[in-house]
């Protein structure tokens, strides 16, 4: 009985250990042979449910379903640190790994230039591979809220910054904050007197507006669909230039209300810094093919994402350009490095 | 009643004959990664994702998304069975929520009452999924919004009840115990701060940035300290080991377990309910609280069986508790409900206040198959009680290598670097220091996960009130939890200064 017993346990240990070494350390793949040769993994620097994991998912379904990518697409979560927890271990311990891509937004540029909860790595730690979507930063507050429009927030905080509690789901100076203080500086509010309170991911930050805990959040736009649709929240204001479509078609932009100010969350996919050419002419590729397809359009549709797809270079030089944008709004907030 | 309606179309669905299959193959794999330590339902459930996608890519969109989270969600909960095996057997850790398992569970093993340990943990597991689930059809739309309400002072005020209830995990010294207390919180603020973002206590050494794993240092503590223990100290006579005398627990073993069964499913289910407490805590709230209420406290520690019923009913109704966050708030409460939430989300069916109304065959077809589930899962262990309980009569110097080799494995599949390697020795060589000076391991343990959760909800409450600590005390349900906390830590000492004699756990 023992035998038989003791054979199984290590034999599924043994499975189980190859299976580990198969799925993490691959920095010494063959590069010779084709690409890809086993599973790869997408990671989203956060919890569930939020923008990044939703378009990582988006890519693996779209990928696997369309057969552009045969083998597998698992995505992962790994949040903490508005991604800056990942950042690190993708800028390092995953360098040279042809298995493992990310996917990030703006936060990329603004933890690498802000002076607290600095990461040490920013773009140019990684090689970006495209440019995929835009999204707009959204602020909300709950159905029976007293603030009917965004000016009732920015004159309610004017009066008094202590009485009105602004949530997101990621740290100061992240994005969530930005987008939530950007109209507030813009009115003219000191925004380090804004009261700024973060959680893990926009879910809980959600959970916090319903839940009485928080009075406003500042999330993306296409996250929060959902809960409007439900009729538990209302969105005052979306950071686009122009009004977006579908459920937020109603929801006035920051211009329309008289704040001179927008912010575009792209969203793009980026591979380690030091991944084989081989594997990064493959990805750049199959993403350029996957953006015409037909199935990637409708995961945009319906998750109410704008399409904007650029290659390798023009994210490039696009993430240069954006970065030179966050580091002046984040010195006009006194937040710079 | 709607709700029996749909309970009845819930069960048509689960009926279905591929359904019952995903069921059962759900539930099975679920039992094995429960067993083995490292592969957690976390990477049990991400890994088979891709799997059901295929499996499922023939069925219309609603159907598959119903039969794949069938599959899936029977993982979840099917770990949680499996995971107080090795708990009981080995004093390894199968899963973060069976740490507390190991405290009895392996002293009753020792004892020669594994048949009854393992026994007990499959009937509380399946009494505290059924409690779970029937609490999941009647109060999912009420206890939403109670979950909602906990805020961060609530949440650091329950926490702070956990930690000041460590004292139910204290050995001989109580001074001893809040010592491991202390140092746990203190492992617990390495890595990078996720409110700020700013880097503790790393060096600037990457490999630190996202802290220390929870389940490397439970399992060097626990299963490499013992296998140190038992070489160090030539405590591998064989004939040391008592006999098994039964497989099935005894009559007294049920009338001593069923009020703790039932007291750990209700409260593990509640404490399952709220967004960020999970299985894990659940088994230690029941652990302390089952110690507490007993009547024979002393025997805590030195194979209770009340301590292996309690922990292991509460881990298993935490994860149905789980379930209502999850599908009626879209909010996902742990690592695996957030990534059932991602494979929901894969078939385009958005967990949340509209999914009842929307997909009412998912939900409901996955609710009537946790029901299934449960009763395969009691089928599926029983038999495999007698199985696993010879284990135990294995001769040392086979099964300390096996326990070497599974911790290894175990920690390199969850982090596939060798400096979590080196921690797991370092923390077995530690652990085993510890115990041989009557340094209660638990404790730290306990702190190092709820340190950061006390630490983070105490800066988002502060925040909400400008730094007024009077939030603490000025909402109520914190205020209750405080005083209980206070309660916790004061009753003894008050009575131990009035000359009462206080049972204190004493070991042997």
């Amino acid at each position: 009985m023992w035998k038989k017993l003791s054979a199984v346990l290590l034999a599924g240990s043994l499975t189980l250990g190859l299976a580990a070494c198969s799925e993490g350390d691959s920095a010494e793949a063959d590069k010779t042979s084709n690409y890809p040769e086993r599973n790869i993994t997408i990671v989203a620097p956060s919890g569930a449910g939020g923008g990044w994991d939703l378009t990582a998912r988006a890519i693996a379904k779209t990928m696997n379903d369309t057969k552009l990518i045969e083998k597998p697409i698992t995505v992962e979560n790994k949040p903490g640190g508005g991604g800056a927890v990942y950042m690190a271990d993708f800028a390092t311990k995953e360098a040279k790994n042809d298995y493992a891509l990310m996917v990030k937004s703006p936060p990329i540029l603004i933890n690498n230039n802000k002076a607290e909860g600095n990461s040490p790595f920013g773009y140019k730690d990684t090689r970006p591979l495209a440019q995929l979507t835009r999204d707009y930063g959204a602020i909300v507050v709950r159905e029976d809220s007293e603030f009917k429009t965004l000016k009732d927030v920015l004159e309610a905080i004017k009066a008094d910054p202590k009485k009105v509690t602004l949530a997101g789901g990621s740290a100061p100076g992240s994005m969530d904050h930005l987008v939530g203080v950007l109209p507030a500086f813009e009115y003219g509010i000191d925004p380090q007197s804004v009261k700024y309170v973060s959680y893990d991911g926009g879910g809980e930050a959600v959970a916090a507006l319903l839940g009485n805990n928080a009075d406003v959040i500042a999330t993306d736009a296409s996250t929060i669909a959902e809960y409007v649709k439900a009729g538990d929240v209302r969105v005052l204001a979306v950071s686009s230039t122009e009004r977006l479509d579908g459920e937020l078609k109603d929801v006035p932009t920051f211009q329309e209300e008289g704040i001179d100010a927008e912010f575009t969350i792209w969203r793009g996919i980026f591979a380690p810094k030091e991944m084989s050419d081989e594997a990064f002419d493959y990805w750049s590729i199959k993403l350029a093919e996957m953006a015409e397809t037909e199935e990637w359009q409708a995961e945009l549709e319906r998750n109410g994402w704008q399409s904007e797809y650029h290659n390798a270079e023009e994210f490039t030089s696009y993430l240069e350009e954006q970065e030179q944008v966050i580091v002046e709004l984040l010195t006009a907030l006194g937040m710079e490095k | 009643m709607d709700t029996l309606q749909f309970l009845a179309d819930g069960f048509s669905v689960a009926f279905q004959w591929h359904n019952l299959l995903f069921a059962f193959v759900g539930v099975l794999i679920g039992t094995a990664v429960g067993v083995l330590p490292g592969i957690g339902p976390m990477s049990g459930v991400a890994l088979l994702i891709p799997v059901t996608a295929t499996m499922t890519s023939g069925l219309p969109t609603e159907a598959a998304a119903a039969s794949s989270i069938i599959l899936l969600a029977g993982v979840y909960y099917g770990a949680m069975y499996g995971g107080s095996t090795t708990s009981i057997l080995l004093n390894t850790p199968g899963e973060s929520s069976s740490v507390v398992t190991t405290l009895d569970g392996y002293q009753m093993a020792k004892q020669g009452r594994a048949g009854a340990a393992l026994s007990i943990a499959a009937i509380g597991s399946f009494a505290a999924g059924i409690i779970s689930l029937l609490g999941l059809v009647l109060l999912a739309e009420p206890l939403s919004n109670v979950a909602l309400k906990f805020g961060p002072a609530e949440y650091f005020s329950l926490m702070l009840l956990g930690l000041a209830a460590v004292s139910g995990l204290a050995g001989k010294s109580m001074t001893k115990a809040l010592m491991m207390t202390v140092f746990g919180l203190m492992l617990g603020t390495v890595g990078i701060d996720a409110v700020s973002g700013i880097a503790r206590f790393t060096y600037d050494m990457p490999i630190l940035y996202s802290g220390f794993e929870f389940l490397t240092i439970a399992v060097g503590l626990f299963a490499l300290g013992e296998v140190f223990k038992t070489i160090l100290e030539r405590d591998g006579a064989d004939g040391a080991i008592a006999k098994i005398h039964r497989i099935l627990p005894t009559k007294q073993d049920m009338k001593d377990s069923s009020v703790p069964i039932v007291r750990s499913s209700l409260l593990g289910f509640f404490i399952g309910v709220l967004p960020g407490a999970g299985a894990t805590l659940a088994s230690f709230f029941s652990y302390i609280t089952e110690k507490r209420f007993s009547k024979h406290p002393e025997k805590f520690g030195k194979g209770a069986i009340e301590g292996v019923a309690g922990p292991e009913s509460a881990n298993n109704a935490a994860s149905g508790g789980a379930m209502i966050p999850l599908l009626t708030l879209g909010i996902p409460g742990s690592g695996t409900t957030a990534i059932l939430m991602g494979a929901l989300i894969m078939y385009n069916i958005q967990p949340g206040p509209l999914l009842f109304d929307d997909h009412p065959e998912v939900a409901w077809g996955l609710i009537a198959s946790m029901f299934i589930g449960n009763l395969m899962l009691l089928a599926l262990n029983m038999p495999l009680v007698r199985v696993f309980a010879k284990v135990i009569q294995t001769p040392k110097k086979y099964l300390l290598p096996i326990i070497v080799a599974i911790s290894f494995f175990g920690v390199y599949a969850v982090q596939y670097t060798t400096f979590d390697l080196y921690l797991l020795l370092a923390f077995g060589v530690f652990g085993y220091l510890l115990t041989k000076n009557d340094f209660p391991v638990a404790p730290l343990v306990l702190a190092l996960v709820l340190g950061p959760m006390i630490e983070n909800n105490m800066r988002r409450a502060l925040t909400i009130s400008n730094g007024d600590f009077s939030i603490f005390v000025t909402k109520p349900l914190s205020l209750v939890f405080l005083i209980a906390a206070t309660a916790w830590l004061l009753i003894p000492l008050i009575l131990k200064m009035r000359g009462k004699s206080v049972i204190v756990n004493e070991e042997e």
